[in-house]
């Protein structure tokens, strides 16, 4: 592919980026469906508890058309974020522990009952009433996994007596060498204890559904997923009904970060539907969002590394305690890719690990934008770093001595395709200016000091071979030369539509103006799995070029046909096929597609060409982050002045959106690094922190004076027009970057995410009282 | 509830509307008058994303009850736009991808049409700061700021 490209590697705006512009665009919340009713959630009060409602008054209030609970469910257990996603390397299956409506109330916010009413205030006004007429059993509770662990901790599920329904240990490729020589052999073993955070995924669009059924038992679910395709199969088993008789449609979604890769709202919602055979909507508040979704799933990180004198990784060892929450959804897998993602990074001869997953008394462990990686890296990263002190190496020498190249064992057990992170440590050094400003306060004072810190990372593009893949998509042409991109990824603000119509546009030939996307409804499009595990652009990716190549060739076979030609002597360029030979004999691709569909000669057809992919590689992209940070030495606050992202995600479709996800992931990273903070009343069990006042993202001033997002831009070759994943690379070194430029400002660390103000001065005081 | 009368306009158009006394600004502009551009997400005025324009400043709708909006007038992200030419900072924000999601984007236009009616010239810093209670969660503001200045250059 040595031609110039006339679509891929543009800065182009998504098309319908404009409806987003006007607030023409509709979001789950501002869908209108006719007689629609207002549902509402009952939650649980109590971390844990047995309870009985008594729905007389509520029933009674005028307005109110239906009170359900967990008698009223069908009771099928289910797992919010779709058991049916195989692991294909262990064949396991997610485990399926909750009710559409609990049994027993496992955290406090845990769904206990609904109702739907003619409008919201009424509904509201049921759930007041509910409240107070349900009596509970109130049970000792356990919030910390560490302690739900311990014998005699109390039982949240009876099959579990243990709290412990799963243990992770590292794949094959990544348990090997023998970890006890690997340290005895080490010149320098350093290990610390480390807590990576609940984060809130914190998108705008709080959880929200429609639903509705039609006197066909049709079921039509408008939901903000990440994954229309397998929800619609768990709706189906949650139900037992034909998933023919499903539509899950996904408008434009607010954000999602992970979050959505769970159901919250939707098996309530659709519930509601089938009880009052009405369309119902139920949006979350805030607040909601907060103390009841699948944030971040939190861990205790222990990490040990061992290294020769001259900085080569020689051991390492990651352990792991996962804090599960009342049913294990996505926390099911979280510690095992943690140590996926953090023995798969590096080099390293001697490696292994371990990972338990505790139930506990609180909301649920979800995932969120590099799903353990950024946790596992805030370990990993910080232990590197204090290695480059104590050995007196420099962390970007040391560093390139450790990453992995082309054709070693990647993460995933597969060799890696491409790596440019070498490239992105070289350029991301040079542009935060390493050479000048490590160990050298430079610019600081002395209260105000200066400092910079780096860390690097691998991560994936798709889940292959770890958990299923596939995509689909279909082209067809209009008769205007046209055509319709039909999709189904998702599209929760990230431009994986545009991205895709430059794939499609640069094999038909034609403008990338002229591609629209048809997407959003699972009975409409062919099977995706959906927007996780930075896939899109490298399986839906796949998908739509191979389609475009089906139609491409159709249209050759029928131009060659009206052009007296052989298709192989054609080619196409901006809406014209042509001779090659003789680039003057040509045809619109408007009239072959309008003379294929209405012409008269007897052979009418769409052109058409479908695409089903499924990745047997998995190209890593890779990245560096470079931080430069001012500490206040009086207040222990961190000001980030400078942010450098190096990324390697193969050929850059688009380079506007490769920034915009890069740009985005630093205020993500910063916010988890620095900000945001979850906490549990530690009496209660309940969310401490259920807002933006008291859990704080990052707002504008608090973003680095300068970012700057280094693309590499070297194709993968095995990426579409090789292109890798990026969208979680953004954020996954921000915190320990920013972590080693305090030390190297301040020459003190924290173990404990977010980094706190007293938090750091604590340890300054502890360091100056050595 | 006892409704009452409230005269106001809305992106031009006058309204004559019976609302509950309690209800905000937000709820008689989504659900009453079908603007559902305008945003709600915290509805406690922590995130800006409800953003409205009130006689030309900006107000939090989620914040406001209705009944305070009597005579005045009320621009929401759909009365940008003017016989059909996009503003320039709605042509900005798309030009230079300060939109991902979209969910904030309304309220966050609306802010930026107000600071540039005040200071038609913002240096970055002052940018920064005027969009302080506006929060985003996809863009880290790089090109809600680079589509403010490219606005204000237009
Ligand atoms: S919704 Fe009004 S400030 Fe958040
Ligand atoms: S674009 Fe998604 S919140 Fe700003």
């Amino acid at each position: 592919m040595n031609k110039e490209f006339t679509a891929v590697g543009k800065r182009i705006t998504q098309k319908d980026v404009v409806l987003k512009a006007t607030g023409e665009a509709i979001f789950v919340p501002d869908v209108k469906l006719q007689g629609q009713l207002w549902g509402k959630i009952l939650h649980s009060k109590y971390a844990h508890a047995k309870f009985t409602i008594d729905k007389t008054r509520a029933l009674a209030l005028p307005g109110v058309v239906c009170v359900i609970t967990y008698e009223d469910t069908p009771k099928i257990p289910y797992c919010r974020s779709f058991r049916d996603m195989p692991m294909t390397a262990s064949g396991q299956l997610q485990h399926s522990d909750e009710f559409i409506l609990a049994d027993k109330a496992r955290f406090v916010g845990d769904p206990i009952a609904a109702v739907a009413a003619v409008d919201e205030k009424t509904a509201e006004a049921a759930i007041e009433l509910l409240e107070a007429d349900v009596k509970y059993e109130v049970l000792p509770f356990v919030i910390d996994p560490r302690d739900a662990l311990k014998p005699g901790a109390p039982v949240i599920h009876d099959y579990s007596p243990n709290n412990n329904p799963v243990n992770s240990t590292p794949p094959p490729w990544l348990a090997i060498g023998d970890l006890e020589k690997g340290f005895a052999e080490s010149d320098l073993v350093v290990e610390d204890n480390f807590y990576c955070s609940r984060q809130i995924q914190s998108h705008l669009e709080t959880q929200s559904c429609c639903a509705t059924v039609d006197s066909n038992n049709k079921i039509t679910v408008y939901s903000p997923n990440q994954l229309a395709h397998p929800f619609r199969r768990e709706l189906g088993k949650m139900f037992n009904h034909p998933v023919g008789k499903i539509n899950v449609v996904t408008p434009y979604v607010g954000g999602s970060f992970g979050c959505r890769l769970s159901c919250h709202t939707e098996p309530i919602c659709v519930m509601l539907a089938l009880k009052t055979r009405k369309p119902v909507k139920l949006v979350n508040s805030k607040e909601e969002d907060f103390t009841t979704i699948d944030a971040r799933t939190p861990h205790y990180l222990h990490a040990k590394l061992g290294l020769k004198k001259d900085g080569t990784l020689h051991a390492m060892e990651l352990n792991v305690t996962t804090w599960g929450g009342g049913y294990v959804s996505r926390a099911m897998l979280a510690g095992g890719i943690m140590l996926i993602w953090g023995l798969g990074h590096y080099r390293c001869p001697n490696m292994n690990g371990s990972c338990k997953l505790a139930y506990t008394n609180t909301p649920l462990g979800g995932a969120m934008r590099g799903f353990g990686n950024p946790e596992v890296m805030w370990g990993i990263d910080q232990l590197m770093d204090r290695a480059c002190v104590e050995l007196g190496l420099d962390p970007v020498e040391m560093t390139l001595k450790n990453t992995k190249h082309a054709g070693e064992t990647c993460n995933t057990g597969l060799p890696i395709e491409s790596t440019y992170i070498d490239d992105c440590i070289n350029e991301g050094a040079k542009a935060i200016g390493w050479k000048e400003k490590r160990g050298k306060n430079k610019g600081g004072t002395k209260t105000l000091k200066r400092g910079v810190g780096m860390s690097t990372m691998t991560h994936c593009s798709g889940a292959w071979p770890l958990l299923l893949e596939h995509s689909g998509a279909i082209i067809k042409f209009n008769e205007d030369g046209s055509a319709n991109l039909i999709i189904n990824p998702g599209s929760p603000g990230t431009h994986i539509y545009g991205s895709l119509s430059q794939v499609a546009a640069e094999v038909l030939g034609i403008s990338v103006d002229d591609i629209y996307v048809v997407a959003g409804e699972t009975e409409k499009t062919l099977f995706d799995l959906g927007s996780h595990a930075s896939r899109s652009m490298y399986v839906t990716g796949h998908a739509v070029r191979i389609a475009a190549e089906e139609a491409r060739k159709e249209l050759l076979a029928y131009a060659a046909k009206m052009l007296a030609e052989t298709p192989d002597d054609l080619d196409i360029k901006d809406g014209q096929v042509f001779v090659k030979a003789n680039p003057g004999k040509k045809i619109s691709v408007a009239k072959v597609s309008a003379t294929a569909i209405y012409g008269a000669r007897g052979d009418g057809h769409t052109i058409s060409g479908k695409g089903c992919f499924v990745p047997h590689h998995n190209s890593p992209p890779t990245a560096a982050y470079f931080a430069e940070v001012e500490v206040d030495t009086e207040t222990g606050v961190t000001k980030v002045l400078n942010f450098v992202s190096a990324v390697d995600c193969g050929k850059a479709i688009n380079p506007m959106t490769v920034e915009g996800q890069c740009e985005g992931g630093v205020q993500q990273g910063l916010g988890y690094g620095l900000t945001e903070d979850y906490v549990f009343n530690p009496a209660t069990g309940a969310t401490a922190t259920g807002n933006f006042t008291t859990y704080k993202i990052p707002g504008a001033p608090d973003m680095p004076l300068e970012t700057k997002i280094i693309i590499i831009d070297k194709p993968d070759p095995k990426g579409p027009f090789g292109a890798k994943g990026v969208g979680e690379p953004g954020l996954v070194g921000i915190a320990p970057a920013i972590m080693n430029a305090i030390h190297d400002a301040v020459g003190v660390r924290v173990t404990d995410l977010p980094i706190k103000p007293e938090a750091i001065l604590k340890a300054l005081k502890e360091k100056a009282s050595k | 509830m006892k409704k009452e009368i409230l005269n106001f306009k809305v992106n031009g158009t006058p309204y004559e509307i019976e609302v509950e006394p309690q209800m905000t600004l937000n709820e008689v502009l989504r659900e009453q008058l079908n603007l559902t551009g305008t945003k709600i997400s915290c509805a406690e005025g922590e995130c800006g994303a409800c953003t409205v324009l009130v006689d030309g400043k900006p107000e939090l709708s989620c914040s406001m009850l209705a009944l305070a909006a009597r005579d005045k007038d009320i621009t929401t992200i759909e009365g940008l736009a003017k016989d059909g030419e996009l503003h320039k900072i709605q042509k900005g924000f798309i030009e230079k991808g300060a939109i991902q999601c979209g969910f904030c984007s309304p309220g966050m236009m609306l802010m930026i049409k107000a600071l540039l009616d005040e200071n038609p010239n913002p240096t970055k810093e002052e940018i920064t700061a005027y969009i302080a209670g506006n929060l985003c969660r996809c863009t880290g503001y790089v090109k809600i700021i680079d589509a403010a200045k490219a606005a204000a250059e237009a």
